[in-house]
């Protein structure tokens, strides 16, 4: 539920109107002045239709500078940030040799790993050394190496599950394993705003695809019940499969899953669960294992517990985890584990050191303080941020903080005037987020310290006085008045 | 100014080109927009206001016309072309007919035209081109016309 005021919603569908109205008008007379001008495709189709890429050149290219920004760092808290600049209003832009250091409020460095580590930093460079770069085949073929077996065991340790299977890359992890494990005949209901990967991997199934109202198990149940009744479509038998597809923290929103509802919904009318915890395995619950562990869900009644290494462990690659039946299955028939190449030996063994440190076997405690940091530097930032009047969205202990803009000239105001004040912000609009909902998007990570933290509120208050973003009343500041009176005293 | 808050759940559209329709503020939005174009033309040209209202019938006719009946697909390339055969008034909705969206839509032309015509006070050359503009709106918004093209105007090669 996201509280919008009324009259910003106005001015928002105005202003897109008229950048949606100017660049007809400039398609227009594209269009006429090329119709004057001979074209240069020798006697070939167009590539794409004018119409397909309208949004891309009249409204993201105007404000490209606020995406796509190069780095010449790790991403660590502080990271730096390569200048560019534009000759022609923004439709190409150049970089420079400059390179601002910016305090790094954007990458998904939740625990800290992103950056050199002293544990696993020393084991990378010794498994690079050991098995190089790349294992150069599939996992089929000769791309096992101890490593990915290792690394296996420990994810489905870490996680809970009997079993695990990893893959190179965790976009394809979902978008390889949909079409495997359900085909026509079946039913995926998924969360509206569910992941792109999600969505991708269920078009290609092939199966039949129902969405329901964004974490609201009520509705989940009505979906579930007319689908179960209607049956497949055109010949109303009974469903081959029906998976519900949900994720632990939607990466837009900041929000925790309703899981323990979900869960009982999906038992009551014998559905598959499939639960994505890219943004949510590493940084959430006491011992870093999840969602589950947080919400306190028996990882039993989770049938598929999907997971990505990019966010928390600061390597690459997905994991899929489950029964010993289900497991074997997927090496048999997953195309990403068939036919691509194996997750890089330096990565597996990050995410093998990175596991290790949250659970404390490499013998210091620094995982737990990792933990303690994440949890309290999302809790401080977030309540701050709302009792300076902005609209936050996301739950308590979710490292991921929105923050909403709606209009969209304030998108490159925003970033651009953070940028000036050396804070990296990701802004993010149409068509990862509704059209109306534009957002900044703060990842908060352990390896902030205090400092940092409030000189990221400070930067973000005054540019947020700047443009106009506290649509919430600021709440008055009592502390100073007591500390006047007392004074006067 | 009193600060009204609405409060928007995300609809279960997974159309990106039509889902914006669904949010509070947009009937609104539509009104307004008609209202401050009936001043800016009475502004630009110091003609009458019935004079206005029509000049602002026509221009919705032709805008509305382009925009919902007659360009297909999606300004973006993300869902793959899987709506390039669907004008925009076939794809709100999914496709469903008579639903509020699509009641709302269909009365705006119908008043544009009572209030152009009252205005003009039914003289001639007005009343025959906005009675034109209303007729071939609402016909375009019947259920029955979905997906329909008349002598194949406008379908796919």
């Amino acid at each position: 539920m996201i509280t919008i005021p009324y009259l910003t919603a106005l001015t928002t569908y105005f202003s897109y109107g008229l950048l949606f109205a100017f660049g007809q008008i400039r398609d227009l007379f594209r269009k006429i002045l090329d119709w004057w001008s001979a074209d240069n495709l020798q006697g070939y189709a167009p590539i794409c239709l004018g119409l397909e890429d309208f949004y891309i050149r009249r409204l993201y290219l105007r404000i490209q500078d606020c995406f796509g920004r190069p780095i010449a760092s790790a991403p660590d808290a502080w990271i730096d940030v390569v200048e560019r600049y534009s000759n022609d209003n923004n439709k190409t832009l150049k970089r420079t040799t400059n390179i601002n250091r910016c305090l790094n409020l954007g990458s998904y460095n939740y625990l800290g790993f992103a950056a050199s580590d002293e544990y696993c930093t020393p084991r990378v460079f010794r498994s690079l050394e050991t098995f190089s770069a790349s294992t150069c085949s599939t996992c089929v073929d000769g791309g096992t190496t101890v490593l990915h077996n290792e690394l296996e065991e420990c994810v489905a340790k870490f996680v809970g599950k009997p079993a695990a299977v990893v893959f190179g890359m965790g976009y394809v992890t979902n978008s390889a394993i949909l079409p495997v494990l359900i085909g026509k005949g079946g039913l995926i209901i998924s969360d509206s705003l569910n992941h792109n990967s999600i969505v991708n991997g269920a078009r290609g199934s092939g199966a039949t695809i129902r969405v329901f109202l964004h974490n609201t198990p009520s509705h989940l149940e009505e979906v579930l019940r007319e689908q179960i009744a209607e049956g497949q479509p055109r010949t109303h038998r009974p469903w081959k499969k029906i998976i519900v597809v949900v994720e632990g923290i939607y990466s837009m929103e900041g929000e925790l899953c309703k899981l323990p509802e979900i869960i009982a919904v999906c038992k009551k009318y014998k559905a598959y669960t499939y639960l994505d915890e890219a943004h949510s395995i590493g940084a959430v619950g006491k011992t870093g294992r999840g969602v589950c562990e947080l919400l306190g869900v028996d990882t039993a009644d989770v049938d598929i517990m999907m997971g990505t290494f990019t966010k928390s462990f600061g390597s690459c690659g997905g994991y899929i985890a489950g029964s010993k039946e289900l497991i074997q299955y997927l090496k048999y028939t997953c195309p990403a584990h068939l036919y691509a190449t194996s997750i890089s030996p330096p990565a597996a063994q990050q995410i093998i050191s990175a596991i290790k440190v949250i659970l404390g076997e490499d013998g210091s405690s620094r995982g737990a303080q990792k933990l303690a940091r994440i949890r309290e530097n999302s809790n401080f930032f977030r309540s701050e941020l709302q009792k300076m009047g902005f609209e936050v969205l996301g739950d308590n202990d979710s490292p991921i903080m929105p923050i909403m803009l709606y209009n969209p000239a304030k998108i490159p105001a925003f970033s651009r005037e953070c940028l000036k004040q050396n804070v990296a912000i990701v802004t993010v609009a149409f068509p990862a987020t509704p059209l109306l909902l534009a957002r900044a998007r703060i990842c908060i990570s352990a390896a902030h310290t205090k400092e940092d933290l409030i000189k990221a509120l400070e930067v973000i208050s005054q540019v947020g006085d700047l443009v106009g973003i506290k649509y919430f009343p600021a709440e008055p500041k009592k502390q100073q008045e007591e500390d006047g009176r007392l004074k006067l005293d | 100014m009193s600060k009204l808050y609405v409060h928007a759940a995300p609809p279960t559209d997974l159309n990106k080109n039509t889902e914006w329709f669904m949010y509070p503020g947009v009937w609104t939005t539509y009104i307004l927009i008609l209202f401050f174009s009936w001043l800016l033309v009475l502004s630009l040209f110091g003609c009458t206001p019935g004079m206005a209202w029509t000049i602002v019938n026509l221009c919705h006719f032709a805008v509305t016309y382009h925009f919902f009946h007659w360009k297909k697909g999606t300004p973006f390339a993300e869902d793959q072309g899987i709506y390039n055969r669907l004008t925009w008034w076939e794809q709100i909705d999914n496709g469903k007919q008579l639903t509020r969206n699509r009641k709302f839509l269909t009365v705006v032309p119908v008043v544009l035209y009572l209030i152009a015509s009252h205005t003009t006070d039914y003289q001639h050359p007005m009343l025959a081109l906005n009675t034109l503009a209303v007729f071939i709106l609402v016909v375009a918004k019947f259920p029955n016309m979905h997906k329909v093209r008349i002598f194949g105007i406008n379908a796919d090669h």
